[in-house]
């Protein structure tokens, strides 16, 4: 890795965030530009900066409450796929008994079928539990693709470990069930903090089942209260822009305050040996 | 592991939650749109009709205006038997569909005076000789054009043609904008243009016609707008809102669009305010001015536990004197034409009043049917081909044709309608 | 299995430990998607049009399947979704490839450039769409802007009239949205890697390229596999990115296979046909994941470790 001239990578890694940056600052353009401006001719710079979309979103639209219910749902969801998914990742992993396959196939198989297909008997299951608009109504449904996501994503990272400290830990009297959260699920924090990153990204995106299974703003999440923005004809840019702007405030802090996670484990040296 | 049972007892919560009691209170639920100048009209609206009425309360749900999402709502909601929305705030075009459905409740028992509506808003909310939905404002495709730039608005398509090519300039490039991206907005532009040149999607007796040779000069029409440039190609791209920027920032000479834009236009920020005016949409010889028939309308849910109260709020939201308030307030268009006599329509919406009647009497509904939305579809995509060039309009027209009658055949509803 | 008793009673505490961790997420799963794909199936083995009641919900058998092999519009839109899958997927993997090992290296500012790369993965799809749409738009976009400055072309392309433009801001909005899940992926399996067998290979005199050809990729494939797996998984069920960009248009062109299910489920109420296209996806995917899994030669965890 070190042969790979750090300067070459640096100015390559320098396009490419650029090339990221690049639409998202053009977002940032649209949200503070007048919106009879946006279809004139393209502009790097705004021409004329002005707040009043974003002071719709708080003032008028209450963008603060989709925040709420976006981090609750995605949040709960996380924790709940990254505890319950790695007891099971673990398991596949780690312990020998027959059938993994078909559990792995199983899981991952649920994840296959288009939202769409499913949305409308998800529906008749979460209203039979009186679930419609509640987290739990949304948490649910989002464990069809998040949990299939972090068994997944755990099963590959517990598998990389190496296996001699956790024999060990066994040799050394310890249970199965410490040696799991003793040793192993410390090694494996960078894993699964990335994908408890993931797991809350793809929650915090999901549109169909956030539109379908809410009724109000109460409950609704951000990509929804988003949508909502549009009149039958009228696309307010501005708006949706901004609101796009704040949005990844929250996710963005969130992942910054988790990265570091990823960081340390192997590289602190933790396991080198 | 805490986190677990934390969800456990959350989903335990809910489900307890569910089974409260409304102690002998009548609530209605209304969906509609929860912010911006006509949702507190609504909302306003809603006050004064619980105010006189204890024991009534109604309860909104904020749902999308963007049609397709909205409609996916409404058919999960009422596939599942919902008893919730007991109103239903329906695009014209889905009337059948949900009548046929079984999801709306009949209105015929309730008295409805159709007669003081415009007839087609009317036939449009009417399915198998039944109304299921009243007509609660009405949108309409009108000719925009520009008054610093012409005297007066073309009446036949040649005549705009040419005017297009008199007011264009350097700053002016754009000449004819309107909606052309495939989705259900090219449909009503297609409608009216084909209406001008004396032709039809269906005939009155449900024939598919829409590779006529009147049909085939109009999408011919259409595309020479783009292939000599006299509209933008963006234009097959292009949605309400694009075309409207387009005008509003003064590169176009005319727009088709719905009445919503002139209200927008209006505005500060607008480089045509006050030099704009609308107009029916022109027509040949044979043919005769058409525009197509949008708009909103209220009905009630077949699976509403409450559809007697539904009707009585859906009564007085259609109310002359509501329907008067939504004109001052959003704009919008009343469905009944006794009120364009009204002074006070006149000072409330921007639109002239008797333009604005002269347009809806010319208004035409979308093919009436259950499956309109799939025959639309079949419609839009061959359109499409023939505007971007990948089909001639002739070919496309004839293969829309056949696969309209082909999914009208299949779905049986010919020997429906024979039976009665 | 070993034949000595008190090995057999661990192997079998063993057992019960593993299927007591398991059926917590088994079970979650049970619940919540059994009931709706069981449902999909079954409707989709019927005739079932919730617009005439009158033809009721009569049992077709595989007559829905029968109807699509004869429909050229859903051969187009699988067409389409495994160009759109192959194109996206393939860049996203490479470009997430160099991203992930140029992030793996130490440099001041690593966790800032870490959080920035996810942000448009963190933005709406229906939002990114419309960004990209605008970034597109033939007058207003940038994307002509600065083609006529640079002087590749002579005047506005009107990206989506044409199928081959339309296709150019589909699969970069795709993949400017969907590296960063690639990068992060790939990250953390580059992170588990030994840095001593990169020094010892250095020390055998082995090159870069050689070092990444035989010690990273090989310790990689895991983490590979599954940036495949969900990724083609999500690609090939590309719908809110395509409906906002193109509408499936110009024509049909664009048109996926979700797209279209989607209009036959819910716009057009055919729950039967639409159910039986989703379930073609649903076999199309697994098939795909299938051939990964053979492909890149992993075992599940069946054979003995």
């Amino acid at each position: 890795m070190r042969g790979f001239s750090r300067y070459a990578a640096g100015t390559a890694l320098a396009i490419l965030l650029v090339a990221t940056a690049f639409p998202f600052w053009w977002a940032l353009v649209a949200s503070v530009s007048p919106e009879a401006t946006l279809f004139e001719r393209p502009s790097l710079w705004p021409r004329e900066i002005v707040l009043e979309h974003y002071r719709a979103l708080f003032d008028v639209r209450d963008f603060w409450i989709p925040i709420r219910n976006s981090l609750v749902v995605a949040g709960t969801t996380t924790v709940f796929c990254v505890v319950v998914g790695a007891f099971a990742a673990y398991a596949i992993a780690r312990l020998r008994f027959r059938g993994k396959a078909l559990i792995l196939g199983f899981i991952l198989a649920v994840t296959m079928f288009p939202q769409i297909s499913i949305v409308s008997p998800l529906y008749l299951l979460l209203r039979t539990l009186g679930l419609i608009n509640s987290y739990p109504g949304l948490v649910l449904p989002y464990l069809t693709f998040a949990m299939p996501l972090t068994v997944w994503l755990l099963v590959t990272f517990f598998r990389q470990l190496p296996g001699d400290l956790e024999e060990a830990a066994l040799v050394d009297g310890a249970s199965r069930w410490q040696a799991f959260t003793k040793v192993m699920l410390p090694l494996a924090a960078p894993g699964v903090a990335t994908t408890g990153i993931l797991t809350f990204i793809y929650s915090w995106n999901e549109f169909l089942f956030a539109l379908s299974f809410t009724l109000g703003p109460e409950r609704q999440t951000v990509p929804v209260a988003i949508a909502l923005f549009r009149g039958q004809y009228q696309v307010p840019w501005g708006q949706i822009m901004a609101a796009a702007i704040v949005a990844t405030f929250p996710v963005a802090a969130l992942v910054l305050a988790f990265q570091r996670r990823i960081v340390q484990g192997l590289t602190a040296g933790a396991v080198k040996g | 592991m805490r986190s677990l049972r934390a969800a456990t007892l959350l989903l335990f919560a809910a489900l307890l939650a569910c089974g409260e009691d409304d102690g002998g209170e009548t609530v209605i639920t209304f969906p509609g749109s929860a912010v911006g100048a006509e949702a507190e009209l609504v909302r306003r609206q809603i006050e004064r009709f619980v105010a006189d009425r204890p024991g009534v309360r109604v309860e909104f749900q904020r749902t999308p205006d963007d049609a397709t999402q909205r409609h996916q709502l409404y058919v999960q909601r009422l596939n599942a038997r919902s008893d919730d929305p007991d109103i239903l705030q329906l695009d014209v075009i889905w009337t059948p569909e949900f009548a046929a459905a079984g999801w709306l409740h009949p209105l015929d028992r309730f008295g409805p005076d159709t007669a003081d509506f415009f007839p087609a808003t009317v036939r449009a909310n009417t399915w198998d000789g039944t109304l299921y939905a009243v007509p609660w404002f009405v949108d309409v495709g009108m000719l925009y054009w520009r008054t610093d730039l012409l005297d007066a608005p073309p009446a036949t398509f040649e005549a705009l043609v040419e005017s297009v090519r008199r007011g264009s300039s350097e700053t002016v490039p754009r000449g004819f904008v309107w909606q052309g991206a495939r989705y259900e907005g090219l449909v009503t532009v297609f409608l009216e243009v084909l209406g001008g040149f004396g032709g039809a999607i269906m005939d009155e007796a449900g024939d598919v016609v829409v590779d006529s040779p009147e049909a085939v000069r109009a999408l011919e029409w259409m595309r020479s707008l783009v292939e000599r440039r006299l509209s933008p190609r963006e234009v097959l791209t292009w949605h309400e809102e694009e075309s409207r920027f387009a005008f509003q920032n003064g590169t176009a000479v005319f727009m088709r669009n719905w009445p919503y834009a002139y209200t927008l236009m209006g505005r500060e920020g607008s480089r045509v305010a006050g030099d704009f005016d609308v107009a029916p949409m022109p027509a040949a010889p044979g043919g005769e001015p058409t525009t197509a028939l949008g708009g909103s309308q209220l009905a009630i849910s077949a699976h509403s536990d409450v559809p007697d109260a539904a009707w009585e709020l859906l009564d007085y939201l259609t109310a002359p004197e509501q329907m008067l308030e939504r004109a001052e307030v959003a704009g919008q268009l009343p469905s009944r034409p006794s009120l364009y006599d009204d002074p006070r329509l006149e000072a409330a919406i921007a639109v002239p009043a008797d333009r604005a009647r002269e347009i809806l009497e010319a208004a035409r509904p979308r093919p009436v049917t259950p499956i309109y939305s799939q025959l639309s579809e079949l419609l839009q995509i061959e359109l499409h081909r023939a505007l971007v060039g990948q089909k001639s309009p002739a070919d496309a027209l004839a293969d829309a044709a056949r696969a309209m009658r082909e999914t009208i055949e299949e779905s049986g509803i010919r020997d429906l309608e024979a039976r009665r | 299995m070993s034949a000595v008793a008190p090995r057999r009673g661990f192997e079998a505490a063993e057992r019960r430990l593993a299927w007591s961790l398991v059926a917590p997420a088994l079970g979650v799963i049970l619940l919540v998607a059994l009931f709706p794909l069981g449902w999909t199936v079954w409707e989709s083995l019927h005739v079932h049009d919730l617009r005439m009641p009158w033809r009721g919900k009569p049992f077709a058998g595989l007559d829905n399947y029968v109807a699509m092999a004869s429909d050229g519009r859903f051969w187009a839109s699988m067409g389409h979704t495994f160009f759109f899958t192959a194109a996206s997927v393939g860049l996203e993997l490479l470009l997430g490839l160099f991203l992930a090992m140029a992030m793996n290296q130490a440099f001041r500012g690593r966790g800032l450039v870490r959080a920035a790369v996810l942000v448009p993965w963190a933005i709406p799809t229906v939002v990114s769409a419309l960004l990209w749409r605008f970034l597109f738009d033939a007058e207003a976009g940038i994307a002509n802007a600065v083609l006529l400055d640079v002087g590749l072309i002579e005047e506005p392309i009107v990206w989506f009239i044409r199928a081959s433009t339309a296709w150019v801001p589909v699969i970069l909005a795709d993949v400017w949205k969907t590296t960063p899940f690639v990068a992060l992926l790939l990250l953390a399996g580059l992170q588990n890697i030994d840095e001593s067998l990169h020094e010892a290979a250095s020390v055998d005199g082995a090159n870069a390229w050689q070092r990444f050809r035989h010690i990273t990729l090989p310790l990689l494939k895991p983490a590979i596999l599954v940036v495949l797996i969900f990724r083609t998984l999500d690609a090939f069920r590309v719908f809110d990115l395509i409906y906002v960009l193109t509408g499936g248009g110009p024509g049909t062109s664009t048109e996926p296979i979700s797209l279209y299910a989607f209009n036959a489920l819910l716009q057009n109420l055919q729950f039967g046909y639409g159910s039986a296209l989703s379930v073609v996806v649903f076999a199309t995917t697994f098939a795909i994941a299938v051939l990964y899994i053979k492909g890149l030669g992993m075992d599940l965890g069946e054979g003995p470790r």
